[in-house]
């Protein structure tokens, strides 16, 4: 517990955290604007690539975005572990604990809590912005129903989920400039990839983003996007859990328990 | 049981033998200069003692454990390693409150050991601001969270201006003899630490050279008078003939035990030789010293302009 304490003390005595909750709800602001602004607005007699404002599917979707704060999260997790090997502050940290699968541990615990003020801030921004559009637009407001509350209590697990990931990562690959470029590669590029492509999509739900989204499954029609491919949610979580812990227990055996000169 | 036991300790990166078969103890009490040249495998002995790295063989013990074995590791070894391990963003405080919360101590001890060093005014302050000499004192503060009784310092007085060096040697022997502390400090410079320690250990490209109480090493007799003539045929029997045991060198170099200088000038004049030096040799741990050092230029400038750790230029 105290190396919990003293993990989150490390993320809080630095400026890090905070500008990363910025750019995070600046770049899920930008989002929400998007999803709202073109929802139910038909283009060219094209269906509308959002469900209208009044209806279920709409709050469902909108809900849903909210994981999109997954990689800054992931980002986070990788620095809280990257943060120490470019500083050298791990030298000090394996003096005050020198059984180094503890430190570890108490990062991925220290994760949990991070990951979950930031989904609640990010929770925060998404109902101060889905209440108006809904009200305004006419609608009824889902609160316990309509498969609200697994989707927003599943948004809250992806993103501590992904912050444990990005620990898992950090603690894997020690060079923080890497361990972020293999993030981000790995989440714009290589799992968009494999969950859009229908012949890839067997294997895309294993991956960490197919998993987050099973979490989430607004289980509406998307057009030409279909989710039906995704594993149950627990499993979701269950898969994603997988990576954090697996990667963290591999880095335990391997990299962090390399000589530190 | 020593409070630092170092027994055959052996570490290789690679095919680089960074230390080779090093083997002493610190006592209690005692200050111990841990000496050699840059690249010599000072730092990989002092982190192989910390549990920072992994010895290939031997032991590395403190109190009579394995560091990772020491259940609060703080509150019994006080380390200061490379001036770097801060992160640039935090408080000297906030630094030393991590540190404490983890090891499960006092928050207030923070605020005392910054106080301790001479830091309690920039306690507020982010550490990406200070210079190499406060990172040194933030590095001993964290040292002193624990009030251990064994410290290792690892080049303590690089960075350091002189006022700063004479507090440190103060500070260290203030620790040892008031306080009962063991430390051991490794320094590449002789002059930094003679006058603070008690015993010497000196190590040359991973193996140990010379160990012994500094009496021991810079008495073995008394240190013998350099004379350099142009004329050592003539100068040397003269010298001999007055009593002086006479050691001839190269470059018309006379090496003499024995005599006064004073002695010897009168010796020079009644010859009338000319003679281009006359002076105390220095002393014979300084000698042993520099002849190590001299012969590790590259090295030398390797580290200092790369600021690595030992391990990683030893050549």
């Amino acid at each position: 517990m105290k190396l919990i304490r003293a993990e989150l003390l490390k993320l809080f005595t630095t400026r890090l955290w905070w500008i990363m909750l910025i750019v995070l709800l600046g770049y899920l602001a930008m989002v929400l604007g998007v999803v709202i602004a073109f929802a139910g607005m038909e283009s060219g007699g094209a269906a509308p690539p959002f469900p209208a404002r009044d209806t279920p599917e709409f709050q469902r979707i909108v809900w849903g975005q909210a994981t999109g704060g997954g990689i800054l999260v992931a980002v986070l997790g990788v620095t809280m572990m990257t943060t120490e090997y470019r500083y050298q502050t791990i030298t000090g940290t394996f003096l005050v604990t020198p059984r180094r699968s503890r430190v570890v541990a108490a990062k991925l615990g220290a994760g949990v809590l991070v990951g979950l003020v930031f989904g609640l801030a990010i929770l925060l921004l998404f109902a101060l912005a889905v209440v108006p559009a809904v009200l305004l637009s006419g609608g009824e407001l889902l609160v316990t129903d309509g498969g609200i509350p697994r989707i927003v209590s599943g948004v809250l697990a992806t993103l501590v989920l992904y912050t444990l990931f990005g620990i898992g990562v950090g603690a894997l690959v020690r060079n923080q400039i890497v361990a972020i470029v293999a993030v981000a590669v790995w989440m714009f590029v290589l799992e968009p990839l494999v969950n859009a492509v229908p012949a890839l999509q067997p294997v895309g739900r294993w991956t960490p983003a197919g998993a987050a989204s099973a979490l989430t499954n607004p289980q509406a029609d998307l057009g030409p996007v279909s989710l039906d491919y995704l594993l149950p949610a627990w499993a979701g979580a269950a898969v994603l859990l997988g990576y954090a812990l697996v990667f963290a227990a591999v880095a335990s055996l391997t990299t962090v328990r390399r000589d530190i000169t | 049981m020593s409070a630092i036991e170092v027994s055959d300790l052996r570490k290789s990166f690679g095919t680089v033998k960074a230390v080779d078969g090093v083997s002493f103890t610190v006592e209690a009490g005692t200050v111990t200069g841990y000496l050699g040249p840059n690249g010599a495998g000072k730092t990989t002995t002092l982190r192989c003692l910390l549990g920072l790295v992994t010895p290939t063989a031997g032991t590395a013990l403190v109190n009579g454990r394995r560091y990772a074995d020491l259940g609060h590791p703080l509150t019994e070894v006080g380390a200061v390693l490379e001036a770097t391990g801060f992160h640039p963003d935090r408080t000297a405080l906030n630094h030393l409150r991590i540190m404490c919360t983890a090891a499960g101590l006092p928050l207030q001890r923070a605020a005392e050991a910054l106080e301790q060093v001479g830091l309690a005014d920039v306690a507020g302050k982010r550490v990406g601001g200070f210079s190499l000499g406060m990172r040194q004192r933030l590095g001993l503060a964290a040292a002193l969270l624990g009030h251990p009784k064994v410290f290792i310092l690892d080049e303590p007085a690089n960075g350091l201006d002189p006022a700063g060096i004479q507090w440190l040697r103060g500070f260290l022997r203030f620790l040892a003899h008031e306080q009962g502390a063991a430390v051991l400090v490794s320094s590449h410079v002789l002059a930094e630490v003679e006058q603070t320690v008690d015993n010497v250990v000196i190590i040359a490209r991973g193996r140990l050279v010379r160990q012994g109480s500094l009496a021991e090493l810079t008495s073995g007799g008394q240190t013998p008078i350099r004379v350099r003539t142009l004329d050592p045929g003539r100068l040397g029997p003269a010298l001999e003939r007055a009593g002086g045991e006479v050691e001839p060198a190269a470059d018309g170099l006379l090496r003499v035990r024995g005599l006064e200088a004073e002695r010897i000038g009168r010796i020079v004049l009644e010859e009338q030789v000319v003679v281009t030096e006359l002076a105390q040799e220095r002393s014979d741990l300084q000698r042993v010293f520099l002849e190590l050092t001299e012969g590790e230029p590259v090295g030398q400038t390797v580290e200092q302009t790369a600021g690595q750790s030992e391990g990683a230029t030893v050549a």
